[in-house]
């Protein structure tokens, strides 16, 4: 069978009922896509499909056919990193970095249908990503600040909307 | 049937590294011939964040540029030994082994300088790379070559090593709980303000706002202490309004085996959090840092379990505060039956929760009056 | 040029957000075969019968391990902090909880070893559970661990961690109200996006390469090589990068039985848990059981705490006399009580044992003394700031063991929190420190506790 993978042609050998996660992670050897729980619950799987988000560890390999599957791999390099990488750099999204593949797809995708930086659509459209260490607030102010058109600062962070520093104490 | 608002706070504290000590992590540091510096530590990075912090620390002591530093974590071969990312210790404990391993390396860049530039090293600082004369900048030397020095004319590899260590504090009266020296090294400090929404009809339990104030010590590296309290206040929410591995606790049945099922917190539930850091030093943190990793789930619950209260008037002391936990509250309290039992000067909440009621005599929680 | 204080990005932020960091389960080693875990179906059941032959003899599978095969299968993790062994690697003649793992098949895909496993011959005499932990101590209570139901090894062979300071019988004595209250914080799964995986590589030379995500490298290499009966030069831990961990990762759920069916193989052998597993069969944040009553006075001073608290700790102690010992420590929150009596039980049931989850030992207590100081104010018509700020540790006074705190910072959090929310405090609650307690912040009941700071 047939795909495109991050702009390659590629044959594969795995039966079209295979997940298409499995094919990208063990035929073909890409791991950004991340197993994390191979039930379509958490996301840390999702790729583009011809554009569109979906839960690679889902989705039959048939239904990918010809499809144009673009992965975290795709988005950027480290010398030629997209936008949306750029913030989640600048802004603090990644922490342990699991679910960070996923979710710059799924913002990739709001961005790429115009999406806002109304922090409610962008939980709209990352509905469903579940990330254990960030609480998600710097998720959301990476993707609004791209959907803005930022241009983004990668020696340092944004500082938090919400925060104040004071120092205190015997001194 | 209404939504109600409510606002309820908590304060409290928590020990940085393991409970009574005892915990080592240590460090070493190599300098390459043009002056560049490699860091071998043990910490796991567990999404904490301590490969930034250590390397934050080491650069700052040595006095080099943040890019010069590079650090390995990767193996216990060339690493060695960190108790591990845990109780709060990968900045406190294990930062404080980098800081002193850094030391090492920076005093014996200063002599092998001092040696070159023939000025006593005690003359002498290391700013931004360079080696500089106290008072006199213009006599310098850059880092680099005092590495080639050392390599090239010496003939020695400049290392440092760091171990960081309190030693265990022994319990020496089990009846009392007295123990041989303080069991903790740095306690952090932390207060929270929780507002919340009840639904009367649903049961439901929204957070708004969390307003949270945290003493930090230092903040090594502000935007990963926010990172910490975020994502520990959205982990303290869960806790407070959604999580449980078993729904009917003690039962054992109807464990999620999913996301969906087990209820971790989504998106969609995140509140805004102000946060407010105090920096009030420690003294045994490296630049004085204290832990922020777990006491940033720590706070909320007792929070929103007051601003419940405020909110409806009853207080859910079994977590998590479900709709169906507030909905037989509600309905409790309606019959007249959430009033605490008062008895004299006693006044008894929560009897039908109690091992007074529950065992049959194993076990009492005997109460003078 | 400041680093420290710096916002500088992750030092790994670029590998994150291009999927180039390698976590376990992105390493690639050809000929690596896969693991799988025959678990207990039952709470609490005698094993009658294990044949795993069929397994053995199916084509593909390479091996096939039970207790028989760890040359030390019963290791406590924690036995250098005196907490003595009482959890087999893998179960012997009995299993306490649903998930406990019995064999483990090591085949040539995930398919074959999850089939091999369904193969093993297994017959069970279920016994009874306990789950209740205030049932433990009842007679008619089913004894479901060797210690008894409850943890019998703290120090001086007590069977609870104690804590006693002051006279508790004065303090209630001269209370003019007693508050009593229950807290029941639940069990919860740390629920890292990475499940518990692992991957072993027998070398050339003896060695294993165990790829971990660990969250304590060392350690974890510790619990192996004592396992095994090896010393630590014959394991090497890769790993370091974690993807999430929030305690659940100190377990070394993996790392030893992974390894047993490497060096039984002589393949490289991954095992990854699947998220059912990780829900129902990795360890998870205990379920504690508290209760609190309150020797206080009507303006507000607390002058005595007793406290009774029950962990459950699931099948085994794990980490939790630790657990507990922490908690005992840290059950005044942030005041300062002078007159204390608690007691604290490890206790079992047929559940997963718990272990450290963020805030190991204290969540449970914050939750429990903080909702305890709301419900105070509440029945005594006092301002929830102004009770906490009054009865705030400040330096010179002692903690629950006596020692002293030398500079807290419970005074300017609380005023910070009331800033921002803009609750008015009066004059005396505005300009209050930390420092030592004098004047109307020192009445005679606290001058017994106080100690100075010099002693710490």
């Amino acid at each position: 069978m047939n795909l495109t993978v991050n702009g390659v042609a590629r044959e594969v050998e795995s039966p079209p009922l295979t997940p298409l996660l499995h094919v990208l992670r063990e035929e073909l050897g890409i791991t950004g896509p991340k197993a994390g729980c191979l039930q379509g619950g958490c996301g840390a799987c999702t790729v583009l499909v011809d554009g569109e988000p979906r839960r690679a560890c889902l989705l039959p390999l048939a239904y990918a056919e010809g499809a144009e599957i673009t992965t975290v791999e795709g988005l950027g390099t480290p010398e030629r990193l997209a936008p949306i990488q750029q913030a989640f750099i600048h802004h603090y999204a990644a922490q342990c970095g699991f679910c960070t593949s996923g979710m710059l797809l799924a913002a990739q995708a709001y961005l790429a249908r115009g999406g806002s930086d109304d922090p409610e659509e962008i939980q709209e459209a990352l509905a469903g990503h579940v990330c254990r260490c960030t609480g998600y607030a710097k998720i959301i102010d990476a993707v609004a600040a791209a959907a803005r058109g930022d241009s983004f600062d990668l020696t340092t962070t944004a500082v938090g909307k919400y925060t104040t520093v004071t120092t205190g104490g015997r001194a | 049937m209404a939504k109600h608002r409510g606002r309820g706070i908590a304060a409290i504290e928590y020990p940085t590294g393991m409970n009574q000590n005892g915990d080592p992590s240590q460090c070493w540091i190599k300098v390459k011939p043009d002056g560049r510096i490699d860091v071998f530590a043990g910490t796991a990075d567990i999404g904490n964040g301590s490969k930034t912090i250590q390397t934050q620390i080491v650069a700052e002591t040595i006095g080099v540029p943040y890019d010069w530093v590079t650090y390995d974590n990767s193996n216990t071969d060339s690493s060695p030994l960190c108790t591990g990312t845990f109780a709060s210790r990968a900045t406190f404990v294990a930062g404080k082994a980098a800081e002193k391993a850094a030391l090492q390396v920076r005093q014996r860049l200063l002599e092998i300088a001092g040696k070159e530039m023939e000025i006593d090293p005690a003359d002498l600082e290391i700013v931004d790379g360079e080696v500089v004369a106290k008072g006199a900048p213009q006599k310098k030397m850059s880092v680099a070559d005092v590495a080639a020095a050392a390599t090239f004319t010496h003939g020695e590899l400049i290392t440092g090593t760091g171990a960081q260590l309190k030693p265990y504090a022994a319990i020496i009266d089990p009846e009392t709980g007295r123990v041989d020296k303080p069991p903790h090294s740095a306690i952090s400090y932390a207060a929270c303000a929780a507002e919340v929404e009840v639904d009367d009809e649903t049961g439901e339990v929204r957070v708004l706002r969390l307003q949270q104030c945290y003493d930090v010590g230092r903040a090594i590296n502000p935007t990963q202490v926010e990172g910490q309290i975020e994502g520990g206040a959205m982990m303290g929410l869960g806790l407070s309004v959604l999580e449980t591995c078993y729904p009917y606790y003690p039962d054992v049945e109807h464990r999620g085996g999913a996301f969906g099922s087990y209820l971790a917190p989504s998106m969609e539930e995140m509140p805004q959090i102000d946060t407010i850091l105090i920096e009030n030093p420690s003294t045994d943190g490296p630049y004085g840092a204290k832990g922020i990793g777990e006491m940033a789930n720590n706070p909320q619950p007792p929070a929103i379990a007051a601003a419940v209260y405020d909110a409806i008037g009853v207080w859910i002391t079994e977590l998590p505060i479900t709709p169906e936990r507030v909905l037989r509250a509600l309905e409790e309290k309606a019959a007249g039956r959430h009033e605490p039992r008062r008895e004299g000067k006693k006044v008894v909440f929560d009897e039908e929760l109690s091992v007074n009621t529950v065992s049959s005599g194993g076990i009492r929680f005997e109460v003078p009056a | 040029m400041k680093v420290v204080g710096a916002r500088i990005p992750r030092y790994d932020g670029v590998a994150h957000v291009t999927g180039r960091t390698t976590y376990v389960d992105d390493v690639r080693v050809p000929g690596t075969l896969w693991a799988k875990a025959l678990r207990s179906p039952h709470h609490h059941a005698g094993i009658v019968r294990l044949d795993t032959r069929p397994a053995e003899e199916m084509k593909g599978v390479h091996a096939v391990i039970t207790h028989k095969d760890v040359p030390l299968n019963v290791y406590g993790h924690l036995e250098a902090l005196g907490i003595p062994a009482d959890e087999p690697l893998l179960a012997e003649d009995d299993v306490r909880y649903k998930g406990q793992p019995i064999a483990l098949v090591a085949a040539e895909d995930e398919e074959l070893a999850a089939e091999a496993v369904e193969r093993i011959e297994i017959e069970f005499e279920e016994r009874p559970a306990l789950l209740d932990v205030r049932k433990a101590f009842d007679p008619d209570a089913p004894r479901i661990h060797q210690w008894g139901n409850w943890y019998p090894h703290f120090e001086g062979g007590m069977d609870r961690r104690q804590i006693r300071k002051g006279d508790i019988d004065w303090a209630f004595a001269h209370a003019d109200v007693i508050v009593q209250g229950v807290y029941r914080p639940a069990a919860v799964e740390h629920c890292p996006l990475e499940t518990q995986v692992c991957q072993v590589v027998p070398e050339p030379n003896g060695r294993l390469t165990i790829y971990s995500c660990t969250q304590a490298l060392y350690f974890s290499m510790g619990v192996v090589a004592a396992h095994l009966q090896v010393p630590l030069n014959r394991l090497k831990f890769v790993g370091g990068t974690t993807g999430g961990g929030f305690g659940g990762k100190v377990d070394t759920a993996t790392e030893t039985m992974t390894a047993l069916l490497a060096l039984k193989s002589g393949r490289p052998v991954k095992w990854r848990w699947t998220r059912e597993e990780e829900f129902l069969c990795s360890s998870t944040r205990a379920p504690w059981h508290m209760e609190i009553a309150d020797a206080v006075t009507k303006d507000g001073w607390i002058l005595g705490r007793k406290m009774l608290t029950l962990h459950d700790a699931g099948a085994y102690a794990r980490f939790s006399p630790y657990g507990v010992t922490k908690h005992s420590f840290h059950h005044t929150g942030a005041y300062t009580i002078p007159n204390l009596h608690f007691d604290g039980y490890v206790v079992f049931t047929n559940r997963v044992p718990t272990t450290a989850m963020r805030g190991y030992g204290v969540t449970s207590v914050s939750f429990a003394v903080e909702t305890h100081m709301s419900r105070v104010a509440a029945v005594l018509g006092i301002d929830p700031f102004e009770l906490r700020l009054k009865n705030a540790n400040r330096i010179g006074d002692t903690s629950p063991n006596g020692v002293v705190y030398t500079d807290p910072s419970t005074v300017p959090t609380i005023q910070a929190i009331a800033e921002a929310i803009g609750h008015e405090l009066p004059a005396a609650y505005r300009t209050m420190t930390n420092e030592p307690r004098s004047g109307e912040w020192l009445p005679e009941h606290l001058v017994a506790q106080l100690g100075t700071p010099e002693e710490h």
